[in-house]
């Protein structure tokens, strides 16, 4: 009897708790049903159905809907945001610029607005994970248009091109400040679809080198201006660990790099390119973003390899991966001579930024300069700059059932105004008044602190510092780092923009032959870039030529040949787009 | 005849089972639990097998997805002209071979030493050391072999440096990097493992040793004698459920550990479909890879099961 009793218990005990499961899990799959079967319908009818009403939005503004720029009925739009997981940053999704965006959307338009949390490091597999769901946010970013083209091959992105054109008078935020160029970056040649707009760089300065400018005081070096320089002051930093490092001599790395070799020495790769090179060559090669098949990538990498052999390069830099904080603690502990990153990077993120770290640990002399060493064959220091586009990319996925409420919020967020507030916060909290029109950041804290630097995670068009007049961005910009030396960040802007040169929009529709090779050609090439690093001198070209006779037969010369192929078809036989 | 026979042993059979049920009706209501659990997660989710043999799409249910080109096939074509994926699959063996010969015999003999410990404190003591990685996640596993093994930062190098040695790439030289690879698996896995082998020889009848002692067997008679053979049929299961493995290898174990430089011995299956199918969007593709993967699995668990019950062994059913 007794036996029975618990064995009825716990078999009740046991179906309540799967029932408490299943009931959850059905709960959360429940949205995403009807999302996956009527996606199809959708896709193709949800244009069509909308258009007639937009078209009548078009000829009368007042048709119930919309009632001067505000919805008569609240909506409810969803948006992606990137969680940086930083130290001391707060809630991506519920923090005081969130509750000023929040607050000016249901002011201004009658549309709330929920923030979604995505991982920035694994943004792309978590959108995935969404979009497959059902549950995507109705905007969606990602900084990867060969994603948004893929999910737009499976229907899974809504065409912003009818929205764009009906919508037009409504938003004139977005058009004054992406312009026709960047709203229209990615439409098709063919078809005029529009799967995403592009986000707009404020700045475009990219890349700079930097090197300790105590160190070189220290040695009595002038900063390098040609790559025999830098090779040589490289020498002189190793040679000399015990002078600069005392007892952590053998901590000493002159140049340091990561696994991503074709990031971190683009400059110096660039510099080994052809500075006459074709617009058309440059394309037809420019599928990888690290420029791997550019023609002078394999001189660049001989000669980090040279200096690997040489004892100038980290030795254990392909360990790491992406996001390991073990180099940049290197260089604020005061251990790395020299680098190559963001033109900003020793100034970024406060007083946790490299820059301030290193004050700390090693003394108030210790300061990372940008120098400009990698002279090209011309004996000019062209650097490849972002066009105005090639930040993130906005899309809807099909399942958004508010885009018109989202193109409002696209355009909320474009206002100069409302970007001035989120890039700035408040005076005293976030930043100081220099003088009028010229703002200092400070470290904030708490609720005020930004979890990006200038909330770009926020103003999701603009990526970069943009005041509400030019004048005023150029001057803040040297401000804009708490706790860094505004001449410092002022030097590093004009070398990353001197000789600069910027990409040129090339749109002759989608490469067939991209989809889904991103990330497997990406990896491949890193392989190369690193086996081919550490290989001895003697090897080196038989381990490059190797990887990279693999890199084509996987798909590389594929896409070169298809890019080829479209773009005599679309500008002819010619070198230059017209 | 032969059908009222069938018919007999239709009655018999639904007899019993009515018997059973009214007899153990509690353990059945236990057991419908987890039979449901395993429905819902382990069966219903196989109907997405097809997407192997569908063009993909995110926003279309399973059924409505348009079939692949060569009568489905398209994907698996696909695969194995896909170089990186027959690497994946050598690297994948090659590895997990090594792991059956060196990791699958240490927990034995691990369990063996164990048992002949005579001060039972310490034996716990060792027990529960041998254990504790068992717990650790294997990024923090590769987070300790930086710090041990990495070339300049590396605890073991630096040792071996200052007695000027050169630095041994444990972790950047594909050659050492298998062994990294197998060591850590083993140090990670051998205490837990040993657990099975530890019940199994508990349960041998104390009486057999107490008879070989006085017959005169030494310590390692009695363990070839007795324990070994005691503990045959635990070990039979076990190399049939690692056989049944042979190309499964989990994913963060390889994931973790792997580096730029050593991925021609270090890219397997799993990584590969990680990085081509949720990565790069090539979801049919990495299905198809991954359905030839359990079928192997499953070829295998079938023929080590057979080989076993043609050696007198019972096998796993």
């Amino acid at each position: 009897m007794k036996k029975r009793i618990i064995a009825l218990v716990l078999a009740s005990c046991m179906t309540m708790s799967l029932m408490a499961c299943g009931g959850k899990t059905e709960e959360a799959a429940a949205p995403a049903e009807p999302a996956t079967e009527e996606a199809a319908p959708a896709e193709e009818a949800a244009p069509a159905e909308e258009a007639a009403p937009a078209e009548e939005a078009a000829v009368d503004p007042s048709n119930g809907e919309i009632v001067d720029g505000k919805f008569v009925e609240t909506r409810k739009i969803t948006v992606e945001i990137y969680d940086r997981g930083n130290d001391g940053g707060s809630d991506p999704t519920n923090n005081m610029y969130t509750e000023y965006i929040k607050k000016g959307m249901l002011e201004d338009h009658n549309v709330e607005v929920e923030f979604v949390a995505v991982p920035r490091w694994t943004e792309v597999e978590q959108i995935n994970n969404l979009l497959a769901a059902g549950d995507a946010p109705d905007i969606c970013l990602t900084y990867d248009y060969p994603t948004i083209q893929t999910y737009a091959n499976m229907g899974g992105v809504l065409d912003m091109s009818t929205y764009l054109a009906d919508y037009k008078d409504m938003l004139p935020n977005l058009f004054n400040w992406l312009g026709d160029t960047n709203i229209y970056w990615n439409r098709d040649p063919q078809n005029g679809t529009v799967w995403a707009i592009e986000g707009k760089r404020a700045v475009t300065a990219r890349i700079n080198t930097f090197v300790r400018q105590d160190w070189l005081d220290q040695l009595g070096l002038q900063a390098p201006t040609t790559k025999a320089e830098f090779e040589a002051m490289l020498v002189a930093f190793r040679d000399n660990a015990d002078t600069l490092l005392g007892a952590d001599a053998d901590k000493m790395v002159p140049y340091s790099i990561s696994y991503d070799v074709g990031w971190r020495a683009a400059t110096l790769i660039e510099s080994f390119m052809d500075p006459a090179i074709s617009g058309r060559e440059y394309y037809v090669n420019g599928f990888d973003d690290r420029k791997f098949t550019e023609n002078g990538t394999k001189e660049a990498v001989r000669l980090i390899n040279k200096w690997y052999n040489d004892g100038l390069i980290w030795k254990d830099f392909a360990l790491y991966g992406s996001g390991d904080a073990t180099e940049d603690d290197m260089m604020k502990a005061g251990y790395v001579g020299a680098f190559t990153h963001n033109w900003d990077y020793p100034w970024r993120n406060g007083t946790d930024s490299i820059a301030a770290n290193l004050v700390r640990m090693v003394g108030p002399d210790a300061k990372f300069v940008a120098i400009d060493p990698f002279e090209d064959s011309k004996g000019t220091h062209t650097k490849f700059i972002t066009s105005s586009a090639g930040d993130r990319k906005i899309f809807f996925p099909s399942t958004n059932e508010e885009p018109v409420a989202c193109m409002l919020y696209l355009d909320w967020i474009s206002d100069p105004e409302h970007i001035q507030y989120l890039q700035l916060g408040d005076e005293g909290v976030t930043h100081t008044v220099v003088e009028e029109g010229v703002y200092a950041s400070m470290a904030a804290e708490g609720e005020a602190i930004m979890n990006s630097g200038q909330n770009i995670d926020y103003t999701i068009t603009c990526n970069g510092l943009n005041l509400a007049t030019p004048e005023s961005t150029l001057k803040s910009l040297a401000y804009s780092y708490a706790e860094a030396d505004p001449a410092d960040v002022a030097n590093a802007y004009e070398i990353a923009m001197t000789d600069s040169r910027a990409e040129r929009n090339v749109n002759v529709g989608a490469i067939t032959a991209e989809e889904g090779m991103g990330p497997a050609l990406s990896e491949k090439r890193d392989i190369v870039f690193d086996t081919a690093v550490v290989a001895s001198v003697d090897e080196f070209d038989s381990i490059w030529d190797a990887g990279y006779e693999d890199y084509l037969s996987s798909g590389g010369q594929a896409i070169i040949d298809e890019r080829t192929e479209k773009w005599i078809a679309t500008f002819g036989d010619v070198a230059e787009q017209p | 005849m032969k059908a009222s026979k069938t018919n007999i042993v239709a009655v018999q059979k639904k007899k019993s089972f009515g018997v059973y049920m009214k007899r153990y009706w509690q353990l059945y209501v236990l057991l419908a639990l987890p039979l449901v659990y395993l429905l819902i997660f382990k069966y219903i989710p196989m109907v997405y097998i097809q997407i192997a043999f569908k063009d993909y799409s995110i926003v279309q249910s399973v059924w409505e997805m348009p079939w692949a080109d060569n009568n489905g096939f398209e994907y698996f074509i696909k695969a194995f002209k896909n170089r990186d994926f027959l690497f994946a699959l050598r690297n994948t063996l090659f590895l997990n071979l090594l792991d059956l010969f060196i990791g699958f015999p240490i927990p034995i003999i691990f369990a063996l030493i164990l048992n002949e410990l005579v001060f039972k404190n310490f034996k716990r003591v060792v027990q529960t050391i041998a254990y504790m990685p068992h717990f650790l996640s294997w990024v923090i596993i590769y987070g300790l072999a930086l710090q041990l093994f990495a070339p300049t930062n590396g605890l073991i190098n630096m040792l071996l440096n200052n007695m000027g040695f050169e630095s041994i790439p444990f972790l950047n030289e594909s050659g050492h990097w298998v062994a990294t690879y197998i060591f850590l698996g083993v140090w990670q896995s051998f205490g837990w493992n040993s657990i099975v082998y530890l019940a199994a020889i508990a349960g041998i009848n104390p009486e057999l040793y107490e008879a070989a002692s006085v017959d005169g067997a030494g310590r390692f008679r009695k363990m070839w004698h007795i324990t070994l053979p005691g503990i045959r049929s635990t070990i039979v299961v076990l190399l049939i459920m690692s056989l049944g493995n042979i190309l499964g290898s989990g994913f963060d174990r390889p994931f973790a550990l792997q580096n730029k430089l050593v991925m021609d011995v270090a890219n397997v299956i799993s990584t590969f479909v990680y990085k081509n199918g949720i990565k790069g969007l090539q979801f049919s593709l990495t299905t198809a890879v991954g359905f030839f993967q359990s079928i192997i699995c499953v070829f295998f668990l079938l023929l080590a099961n057979w080989i076993s019950r043609r050696l007198g062994e019972r096998g796993i059913w």
